[in-house]
């Protein structure tokens, strides 16, 4: 094939728009947000037009010495506890569903719904289910679970909040995950489930020799898309709890939120480095999960 | 030669008259007050135009990104010329170098028309940052259930702050509800910092330093710490703004008193207007100092407006004593200029709760004072002391050990 000037700046001059928009809205921010990570840029400096100012990694160390970063860095890596959870209980509900049976319709919209429900909206309703006169403790009074009279808040108890909260994420991200299952298990072929139940393996192990193993490559996706959403988890936890009971669900992302967007007394330089230090621990959790799924290119092909 | 010179000046008075003419536009934010009071927003802002030919005012109205949304125009060169701050945003705004001091843009005569210390909780060294608008007490009326009392063999209001907290315990015992809600750590700010101002216990030492731990500090944290762990005060008082709670709360009669502005009657008046007609409205009690506390909003000018006389002229206007007045007629709310305690309008008399309350607190203005002044920094501040307010009423440090450490940051982290 000979080389042709012509389809080259062609193909760029496609290429160009979508170029530019991640040059703009992805890699420009990224750069400048880590950049900023090594500067002192606060209120009072952005107030009176100065710029960033240059202060190496005084940032980083003024992280590793707020007790209130290492709790929010350390409850955000438990929060990560949501992933497997979330993703096996998706998993296993997409192939539930995907079944043509009569009112799959319905559940699949059911389980969705929460995905594009508006957080306050939720946090309304879960602040009902999890209050003291709430419809959980109303449910475990009911089948004598909870003693009469020993009804408590569930988000105001510090060994329950974050259990309480982590629940919500699952329930909000549990239909994204299920539908993107979903998708993943019509790419399957047939005759490979087909040829399975001919060589007579039961729906188990149809499950994890023939789904599980076509699913990786889903699989490593959706783990990934919820272990970054895992890290960075914030409306849920600012709306139900604010971060307490004593800090127990105070989030790293809230930290950053909280460095950047507190009003007047805001530190970019601080809430950058934060959130670049949330981003590292983000990349490595992504190795992880290569290690793990990451060969199912190789099976697919 | 002459004639090129006449041409010139010719020329440099069109363009003079020109300018002069160029109608100036303000941008004017306010906070939370559209949809309810937008007819009177309007008519204001009409009738400063019509008042001031040369200036046209854009009225927006933010809501929870205020202040977000502030910060983003001033780097986007599109600053807003006057703004509605609280006194703890203004404090912080000040200290941060967004606001022009209105001491230095308008004239002592336009300050002096505000009570002095509604002008001195706009003050940051020796520089006022605002025009005072409307505001509130927050002992100023005290709203009780009159069934609610009746069962729990009460005849009358309590009196005094210690008699409030043993009020607490009989309401509670007696009928299930809670006597009432504390601000003990309201979001975004330090609000038990006002429960030592009205015990008459100092918040700062003369040299600004943090001076709330000492041994009567701990005894009064020491006396919420009892009510909350013997269960005679909302948990969610830890979690959202204790005003709120109370209002919902009252309106499901789960809470027998209020303590605040006439503000939450029209509150309950929406939710549950069959109590709302049986509210008893009385005076609130006071503690120890025999003081109030109070919070008032106010116009601000930020330094990036590119117009600040003609901000500072619709803020004094806006911010004026007929039109406080007038909006108070529409609302509830407490004028924080001199003359307003003159007025005739806050010495009417009824049956309706909304206009006993404002009778009660519509002239005293004068008491507005939040008890406290944002320190620099005082997001973390907050943060930390709120957290241990937190760690000794759920009982993981004693009170005494939870003030020292706050201070012990407080002075360790404060920016003056």
């Amino acid at each position: 094939m000979r080389f042709s000037w012509r389809d080259t700046l062609m193909s760029y001059a496609f290429l160009a728009p979508a170029l530019l928009l991640l040059l703009a809205f992805t890699f420009y921010p990224l750069a400048y947000g880590t950049y900023l990570g090594f500067t002192e840029y606060t209120g009072a400096r952005f107030a009176r037009g100065l710029g960033p100012q240059w202060v190496g990694l005084r940032n980083f160390r003024t992280l590793l010495a707020d007790p209130l970063f290492l709790t929010s860095l350390g409850n955000s890596v438990k929060y990560l506890l949501v992933v497997p959870a979330l993703q096996l209980a998706s998993l296993a509900v997409a192939v539930l569903v995907s079944r043509e049976l009569p009112g799959m319709a319905f559940f699949r919209a059911a389980y969705y719904v929460p995905v594009v429900t508006s957080i306050s909206l939720a946090a309304v309703m879960w602040e009902w289910v999890y209050n003291r006169e709430g419809t959980l403790n109303w449910v475990l009074s009911a089948l004598h679970l909870l003693p009469r009279g020993e009804a408590f808040g569930w988000l105001n108890n510090e060994s329950t909040a974050f259990l309480a909260v982590m629940l919500v994420t699952f329930w909000r991200g549990f239909g994204y995950y299920m539908v993107l299952y979903l998708a993943g298990l019509q790419n399957i072929p047939a005759e490979l489930e087909e040829a399975a139940r001919l060589d007579g393996a039961t729906p188990w192990q149809r499950f994890w020799q023939v789904t599980v193993p076509l699913m990786r490559p889903t699989i490593l996706l959706c783990t990934l898309l919820s272990t970054i959403a895992a890290l960075r988890v914030l409306e849920e936890v600012l709306v139900l709890t604010g971060g307490g009971p004593l800090n127990s669900t105070y989030t790293s992302l809230m930290y950053v939120y909280s460095k950047a967007f507190q009003g007047f007394n805001f530190d970019y330089g601080l809430a950058s480095a934060a959130g670049l230090v949330v981003a590292v621990v983000a990349l490595g959790l992504a190795l992880v999960n290569f290690r793990l799924f990451g060969d199912a290119r190789g099976e697919q092909s | 030669m002459k004639k090129l010179r006449l041409l010139a000046l010719g020329f440099a008075l069109t363009a003079g008259t020109a300018s002069a003419q160029q109608p100036v536009e303000l941008q004017f934010w306010t906070w939370y007050l559209s949809p309810k009071f937008d007819s009177y927003i309007k008519d204001t802002i009409a009738a400063f135009e019509k008042a001031n030919p040369g200036i046209k005012v854009r009225w927006f109205d933010k809501q929870d990104s205020m202040v977000q949304d502030f910060i983003a125009s001033v780097n986007l060169g599109n600053a807003p010329d006057v703004v509605n701050l609280n006194i703890d945003e203004t404090m912080k705004a000040a200290q941060n170098g967004f606001l022009r001091a209105s001491s230095d843009l308008s004239s002592p005569a336009v300050l002096a028309s505000y009570y002095p210390q509604s002008v001195k909780n706009f003050t940051s060294g020796s520089k006022v940052y605002a025009y005072p608008w409307y505001g509130w007490l927050n002992e100023g009326v005290l709203l009780y259930n009159p069934d609610l009392f009746k069962k729990a063999g009460l005849t009358r209001a309590p009196r005094s702050m210690s008699e409030m907290l043993s009020y607490a315990r009989t309401i509670k015992d007696k009928t299930g509800a809670y006597g009432w809600v504390p601000a003990l750590k309201d979001p975004n700010t330090a609000s038990f910092l006002g429960y030592f101002y009205s015990e008459g216990l100092p918040v700062y030492t003369a040299d600004g330093r943090a001076a709330f731990n000492t041994p009567a500090h701990a005894a009064l944290l020491q006396q919420y710490v009892t009510l909350y762990k013997g269960g005679y005060i909302p948990e969610d008082a830890l979690r959202r703004e204790a005003f709120q709670i109370a209002t919902e709360l009252y309106a499901q009669n789960r809470v027998a008193m209020i303590v605040g502005g006439p503000q939450a009657l029209t509150r309950i008046k929406d939710t549950n207007p069959s109590l709302y007609g049986k509210t008893v409205v009385t005076d609130a009690p006071l503690g120890r100092a025999n003081v109030q506390t109070g919070g008032s909003m106010a116009l601000v000018v930020p330094t990036a407006s590119k117009h600040p006389a003609e901000a500072a002229r619709l803020a004094a206007f806006m911010t004026s004593n007929a039109n406080q007045l007038a909006f108070a007629k529409v609302v509830p709310i407490v004028p924080t200029t001199r003359a307003a305690q003159n007025a005739a309008q806050f010495r009417q008399s009824g049956t309706d709760p909304v206009v006993r309350a404002t009778a009660l607190v519509g002239a005293a203005g004068r008491f507005i004072n939040p008890g406290y002044k944002a320190p620099g920094n005082s997001d973390d501040l907050y943060k930390n002391f709120n957290d241990n307010i937190e760690s000794a009423v759920m009982g993981k440090k004693t009170a005494q050990q939870a003030l020292s450490d706050a201070a012990a940051y407080w002075n360790a982290n404060m920016k003056k």
